[in-house]
């Protein structure tokens, strides 16, 4: 089932799906984040210099999806407080395409009011450029 | 996790060649031209099948790395912006919880790669695989962190496209009251050939 967002731990079922998720990684977003990043690197910010590279244009840094997925979580969970976030790079997300992101809840612990969720980022064309997990904790 | 998979993708998605370096034969270490996350890093022998065990008793937990990161109100509201943030406590320096995104001491990297004499393990490019964050405690604008990097962890797996080496890199970030409140697990992988 699909929750637009939760208000506190007993709202949430073993799997559940996050709302899915388009966000912004037009080049004037990534470019923001690679500017408070100090990652200034033209790989991605310049489509062009991308290419010479051998990649098929600018690409998304891989700390940037993960901070993508956490934004998500906490869509989903307003207050919520991520403990853990844990992801694998395995495929480039292009800058300026339209690129998907979905969770599911794995596991929930009522003792310690937290739940698991497994992550992925899908780029355009199909193919999976991130997986992760992370665990989250419910304040109520 | 499907090693090879993470491998042949990564090796087209992580190279950065403007950070390429090669280990110079009598194995000194090295620092990376830039705190970058997005690296990769040639050894110049390659070893075949390496047993792990002697390396691990060695290397595992040692502490090879030192630094120091302020933490600017700008940069943080930034980063959580550009990642579509709309939790106030991450994007309002007003808010009375204000803090760091979970994943911001992602970007503090530490200067060194590994340790000095730390040995040559497989082969071909090392590639970045992903990261891990562990969020102890919220990271506040004005704080100054300390970072300690080590060796956290060597391990190999095998796949379809052979056997791989992982080497992870952790950073533990604290306060200035010495509170633990970071962690961040930085995975290489290393084709064992």
């Amino acid at each position: 089932m699909t929750m637009s967002t939760v208000s506190g731990f007993d709202e949430v079922e073993l799997g559940d799906e996050l709302p899915t998720d388009t966000p912004d990684v037009s080049m004037k977003q990534v470019t923001s984040f690679c500017h408070s990043a100090k990652h200034l690197f033209e790989r991605f910010t310049d489509h062009d210099a991308a290419r010479k590279e051998g990649f098929p244009g600018a690409i998304v840094p891989g700390i940037m999806s993960q901070g993508l997925l956490a934004a998500m979580i906490h869509k989903w969970a307003p207050g919520c407080t991520i403990k853990s976030i844990d992801t694998v790079f395995r495929g480039s997300l292009i800058v300026d395409s339209t690129i998907t992101m979905t969770g599911a809840v794995t596991d929930t612990d009522d003792d310690n009011k937290t739940v698991e969720l497994d992550l992925t980022i899908v780029a355009e064309d199909g193919r999976t450029g991130v997986i992760g997990t992370a665990l989250v904790e419910f304040l109520n | 996790m499907g090693v090879d998979v993470v491998v042949i993708d990564l090796i087209i998605a992580e190279i950065h060649k403007p950070c390429v370096q090669v280990l110079p034969s009598h194995r000194t270490a090295v620092s990376l031209p830039h705190l970058h996350p997005d690296w990769t890093y040639e050894m110049s022998q390659a070893s075949s099948h390496q047993d792990l065990a002697p390396i691990r008793k060695d290397w595992v937990g040692v502490e090879f790395d030192w630094a120091t990161f302020e933490m600017k109100a700008d940069d943080m509201v930034a980063w959580a912006e550009a990642c579509g943030e709309t939790d106030q406590r991450f994007i309002n320096a007003e808010h009375p919880d204000f803090q760091a995104h979970p994943g911001f001491t992602t970007h503090c990297m530490s200067g060194r790669v590994f340790p000095d004499n730390f040995p040559q393990i497989g082969g071909g490019f090392g590639i970045d695989g992903g990261k891990k964050v562990e969020v102890h405690a919220p990271i506040r604008a004005g704080d100054t962190l300390t970072a300690t990097t080590t060796i956290a962890d060597i391990f190999d797996k095998t796949g379809r496209s052979g056997t791989m080496i992982f080497i992870v890199q952790r950073m533990e970030f604290r306060n200035e009251d010495s509170e633990l409140v970071s962690t961040v697990d930085w995975k290489m992988i290393k084709r064992a050939e």
